[in-house]
């Protein structure tokens, strides 16, 4: 009986012991967060110290241009320096993490500017992450001219960018477009180019004829574009810094527009008209053949190159009504992926390849939106009376289009967007603009 | 043996007995009277009661007769509905006899989800509105208000709307500065959804409706409190070699460690109060969209006051994404543990053992970009 007793007492036991013993295995507490906040991340920017006289002006702007480029992203939010507790006073002084912590600043960045003998200028800057005390990477140092200093601020801001987000930046590009003057029913257009974020035009033509299109190269330092030069459109390639062009293909009876290179610049895709049949053909830059890649008898432009330069998305209205197509670089079989309500134009692969932007118009509104490749998840990202032409950033995250007011006094305007759909902004422009092309980012 | 078989024998012996002479023990069934209160009127009643003349009582079997014929009747075979034509008009109330009825299986329903924390472990890819807990929230469409483009009310305790969103387009800095060291401000523009442009004027259902809400985990009971020593005065081998199996079960090849003395587990409530101090600070707003892909498993060592101790901070695992992207996320992630836990956490004190060792499943399917 003491043995049975015993027994079942082990086996009572066994039971009780082995559930207590499983939990004392389960270890830490274990949480799952996946409802989190979509703000702006608060960082601090207190002015860069200037390491000698002359470059107090310098580090002044500088800072002022890297705050407004991240601020303008929509993903960062400054602090204002008027609450500062610690001032920087020397670039290397060690940060006091707890005065920064106090205002919230998630980030600080501290530089300083100093103007060398040889009057060029040298930035330094340091990115921490308050919170953690710790830097975030290494500080980097820019050498430049002084007429260089914009860029170097957006270089700065382009590395923060890139630090805190993970993605590449944005900052150091520019945007060619058609700067638009005068009224309405009689516009002067010309070429223009300047930087992202409006600072440094410069016009690359004149207004004797009608300008439409441009789009950068690959390398940023040559532009296509499309001129009513001879009285028909006719694609031209220009060269950036001689402004030195040439037409690109001068088929007589025929008009040639909605030119855009080929990722590795040495061809270009481009819609042709002739006999009121519109195809796309590929030609290459150095003048040599020419291949047709569509042929029916429908209108198919607007062709843009995926990033690897394997397919093209382009625009068609072979099934009665305008839509976008897929197909091989070279030709063939194209595959529609648009399918919603209303009509699709003007696609723009994406440089990260991911996503197609279009123009869309429904009911009576144009929308820019962006759909993946397969025509899956569209997504309008704005709407109103005219918007058009979309054109992506360097890192494939932020659209410039075209959004014109309505009405006799309306005018094109430059905007951008977050593919998020969040932070529209107009881009500064002194005068009506349209059109944009974003270059790649500047070497 | 012997007696076994005498009163097997004597038990046999009775059965055989009783099978036997048992048929002489039959009883006359009692005689029955039976009367049909039915048929009887007032005068026979009266009749019935006043004379108790023996002529009555030999006519009293008579109406003994139908009596099988109306127990039948009685029977719910002759009641078939579908027969009466009045049960037609039946239904039409019996609508709105389940319109009332309707909700009354969704509040049990409600309770049972309340306190079952023992279902299985939901799957970590749905998890639910963390807001909306209650799993009656479901058959109701009203709820789930679409992130108003007006800014969220950010409930952190740090949250005093700057006055002034950072303008940076207007150069003012003079305006900016009468802003004196305020304390830390969250953004006015804060939400958890993303509202385009293009949705805005749409102002009617919202397309998408949050998924259900995860289920809460299930809570690991208490720890054993003492682990019930089997019995010390037990010499038996057979025992020892059990209680030997127990100890072995019970501690596998960990060396031997100082056990910690744990309070009672953590309430559900406790943690969930945790894990929104966590999310009040988890900003995504600056991840790119493969940041946005990464879950990432953080782990944190927590001080006795609550603070979580940076220096342990860890990525213990992550997955959908590159390492770049991985950092990313935990670097948000850290962020996040850090800042809302830079005045301590919520967490109750006396079961400081149950929260000392943290990890956090930052999950960002929800935030991504869509």
């Amino acid at each position: 009986m003491t043995r049975l007793a015993a027994l079942a007492l082990a086996i009572l036991s066994l039971i009780l012991v082995l559930p207590a013993a499983a939990q004392d295995r389960s270890g830490p507490l274990r949480i799952e967060i996946t409802e989190g906040v979509i703000e702006p991340l608060p960082f601090a920017l207190p002015e860069f110290v200037a390491e000698n006289g002359g470059a107090s002006g310098f580090a002044r702007d500088i800072t002022r241009v890297i705050a407004a480029d991240l601020s303008g992203t929509g993903l960062f939010r400054e602090i204002p320096p008027g609450a500062f507790i610690s001032r920087v006073t020397s670039f290397d002084s060690p940060v006091q993490y707890a005065d920064w912590k106090a205002i919230n600043a998630q980030a600080l960045i501290t530089g300083s500017v100093e103007t060398r003998s040889d009057g060029r200028l040298v930035i330094k800057f340091r990115l921490f992450d308050v919170f953690s005390e710790a830097p975030l990477g290494e500080g980097l140092q820019f050498v430049a001219g002084q007429d260089s200093w914009r860029r170097i601020a957006h270089k700065v801001a382009d590395a923060v960018y890139s630090r805190i987000t993970g993605e590449g930046g944005y900052f150091d590009s520019r945007v060619v477009f058609v700067s638009e003057t005068g009224p309405k029913n009689a516009r002067a257009k010309r070429l223009a180019v300047m930087d992202y974020d409006g600072a440094n035009v410069e016009f690359l033509t004149d207004s004797s004829a009608i300008v439409l299109a441009p789009r950068f190269s690959p390398t940023g330092d040559r532009v296509l574009y499309t001129s009513y030069e001879t009285g028909f459109p006719r694609i031209y390639l220009l060269d950036v810094a001689s402004v030195a062009r040439r037409a690109l293909e001068d088929q007589v009876g025929t008009m040639t527009f909605s030119p855009r290179f080929s990722p590795d610049g040495r061809t270009v895709v481009y819609s042709l008209s002739q006999n009121g049949n519109t195809d796309i053909y590929r030609m290459d830059v150095g003048g040599g053949s020419v291949r047709r890649l569509t042929e029916t008898p429908s209108i198919e432009t607007a062709p843009s190159f995926s990033p690897d330069g394997s397919q093209i998305v382009f625009e068609s209205d072979r099934s009665g009504t305008q839509q976008l197509y897929i197909m091989s670089a070279n030709g063939g079989e194209a595959r529609r992926i648009s399918f919603g309500p209303g009509r699709y134009g003007t696609p723009v692969w994406s440089p990260r390849g991911d996503l197609i932007a279009f123009t869309k118009q429904n009911q009576g509104r144009f929308h820019i939106g962006v759909m993946r490749t397969d025509g899956s998840e569209e997504r309008l990202l704005t709407a109103s009376f005219l918007d058009e032409g979309p054109t992506w950033s360097p890192n494939g995250r932020v659209i410039m289009f075209t959004r014109e007011t309505q009405g006799e006094t309306g005018a094109p305007a430059l905007y951008t967007v977050d593919i998020s759909g969040r932070n529209l902004r107009r881009v500064p422009t002194q005068t009506a603009a349209s059109d944009p092309s974003w270059s790649p980012l500047l070497p | 043996m012997t007696t076994g078989t005498k009163v097997s024998g004597i038990g046999h012996l009775i059965l055989i007995l009783w099978l036997m002479i048992g048929g002489s023990f039959d009883s006359d069934p009692l005689p029955l009277e039976s009367v049909d209160v039915s048929v009887i009127s007032g005068e026979e009643f009266a009749a019935l009661i006043a004379p108790p003349s023996p002529d009555a009582t030999t006519e009293t079997p008579a109406p003994a007769t139908p009596e099988p014929e109306t127990a039948p009747a009685v029977s719910p075979r002759p009641q078939p509905a579908p027969d009466r034509p009045a049960p037609t008009p039946a239904p039409p109330p019996a609508t709105p006899d389940t319109t009332p009825e309707q909700p009354a299986p969704l509040a049990p329903r409600a309770e049972v989800a309340d306190d079952a924390p023992e279902t299985p472990e939901p799957p970590v890819a749905d998890p639910g509105a963390a807001l909306d807990q209650r799993p009656d929230a479901e058959p109701t469409p009203a709820a789930a208000p679409r992130v108003a483009p007006t800014p969220a009310p950010p409930p952190p305790p740090e949250a005093d709307i700057a006055p002034v969103p950072s303008p940076e387009t207007r150069p003012s800095e003079t305006a900016e500065s009468a802003t004196e060291a305020l304390p830390p401000a969250a953004p006015e523009e804060a939400t958890t959804e993303i509202v385009t442009e293009a949705e805005q004027p749409s102002g009617g259902a919202p397309g998408t409706s949050p998924r259900p809400p995860a289920r809460p985990r299930p809570q690991p009971p208490a720890t054993a409190e003492t682990t019930p020593e089997p019995d010390a005065p037990a010499p038996d081998p057979l025992a020892d070699a059990v209680a030997a199996a127990v100890a072995e079960a019970v501690e596998p090849d960990t060396p031997p460690v100082p056990p910690r003395v744990s309070g009672p587990p953590l309430t559900q409530g406790e943690r969930d109060a945790l894990r929104v101090s966590v999310q009040q600070c988890w900003n995504v707003g600056s991840l790119s969209s493969e940041a946005l892909r990464v879950t990432v498993v953080v782990g944190v060592e927590m001080l006795p006051d609550g603070r979580p101790d940076s220096a342990t901070i860890r990525l213990i695992d992550f997955s959908g994404g590159s390492d770049a992207a991985a950092r990313q996320a935990f670097e948000a992630a850290r962020r996040a543990v850090i800042r809302c836990g830079a005045r301590g956490y919520d967490l109750p004190a006396d079961k400081y053992e149950q929260w000392r060792d943290i990890e956090m499943t930052f999950n960002p399917e929800r935030m991504r970009i869509r």
